[in-house]
């Protein structure tokens, strides 16, 4: 589930590295997204999934299939009147998973600057 | 089409970057700004009439040095206040609710919708009640009041709670042009300047020039946050 690992330097045995704590499922830019916009917006349609991702409809489903298998969205069906909609909601791991993620990235970032170069 | 999984060593800027971007253009799909404050608008200038023609009850008169203090209350308008807005937040956040899931999202209208019915209510209650005396309990104060004695019972009025509302949504949507639009709201109820407009029209119509200014200010906001969203939507 995590990413590949460099050997901690001396002293950072205490701290490991972000990396460590960064999973495959979300740590992906399309998963990152879907999780962002359902974040955000509570409650999001199929539709605006794929028009703000870019994505197919069969790309999408893909995404959405791995997230909820791994409990982190919940996908509802339902009408609009006699149009067919497809709802997807975060569940609360998939908000944890969410935070832990934006959490990591800004560790990552933070010690990619404060990382002296040579 | 992207479905590469992006490797630890990855750009964590650009990931950051991109859930940024996302969350915002979720928040403006979440808009409906000009809902609001055209609603609003129409429960201000209604209650125009509701002031003109509802009656006035002074009681509790007392004498003091140098005049007399005394609690004055509209029952009518008041319960038209406290009515309107009631039905004016059930009617905004139904609409935000139906505007936004018609895009696709659902709407963070619920805090704010419940925050201008909590105003309304305990505004309704603390006129009613004749909370100025207990704000204020020195009665020479009272009938000489400070510049900040008179801003605060100008904030404690149904055109106050609206805007305190207002700086709620604008909060729950990240909304600076909101934010900046409600605050110069605030500043128009609390600071009234009418340019001696409407001094002739009698007592009956003391409230009218206030009502019809706030009113009028929301009503071009809603015109004018209808105008930037339709602007904004891609045709």
């Amino acid at each position: 589930m995590t990413g590949p690992v460099d050997a901690p330097a001396p002293g950072e045995a205490e701290s490991p590295h972000p990396v460590t704590g960064l999973v495959d499922v979300v740590h992906q830019r399309v998963r990152l997204g879907i999780l962002t916009i359902a974040h955000e917006a509570r409650r999001v349609e199929f539709g605006f999934l794929r028009s703000q991702l870019e994505l197919t409809a069969g790309n999408l489903s893909q995404h959405l299939g791995v997230l909820e298998a791994a409990g982190l969205v919940e996908v509802e069906k339902g009408y609009a009147g006699k149009r067919g909609r497809t709802w997807i909601t975060l569940t609360v791991a998939g908000d944890a998973a969410l935070a832990e993620e934006i959490a990591r990235l800004k560790q990552l970032i933070a010690r990619v600057e404060t990382t002296p170069r040579g | 089409m992207t479905s590469d999984t992006i490797p630890a060593g990855g750009d964590p800027r650009r990931l950051l970057a991109d859930a940024r971007g996302l969350a915002h253009r979720v928040r403006l799909a979440q808009r409906v700004t000009w809902l609001p404050l055209l609603v609003l608008a129409v429960v201000t200038f209604g209650a125009i009439p509701a002031h003109r023609f509802g009656p006035m009850v002074v009681t509790n008169c007392r004498p003091e040095p140098g005049g007399e203090i005394c609690k004055v209350w509209e029952p009518a308008a008041q319960t038209y206040w406290l009515l309107a807005v009631v039905v004016g937040y059930v009617v905004i956040a139904g609409g935000y609710l139906r505007v936004a899931r018609a895009r696709g999202v659902d709407a963070r209208v619920l805090p704010y919708a419940i925050t201008g019915v909590v105003l309304a209510v305990v505004l309704f209650a603390a006129i009613a009640a004749g909370a100025g005396a207990w704000i204020v309990p020195d009665p020479q104060e009272l009938m000489h009041p400070s510049t900040f004695v008179q801003v605060l019972f100008r904030l404690l009025t149904p055109l106050g709670g609206i805007g305190l509302a207002l700086l709620v949504l604008a909060w729950l949507e990240r909304h600076v042009a909101l934010l900046l639009f409600a605050l110069g709201y605030l500043v128009v109820v609390l600071v009234p300047i009418t340019f001696g407009w409407g001094a002739h029209w009698g007592d009956e119509f003391e409230d009218a020039p206030m009502l019809v200014i706030a009113g009028g200010l929301l009503l071009l906001g809603s015109a004018a946050f209808a105008a930037a969203q339709r602007l904004r939507r891609p045709r």
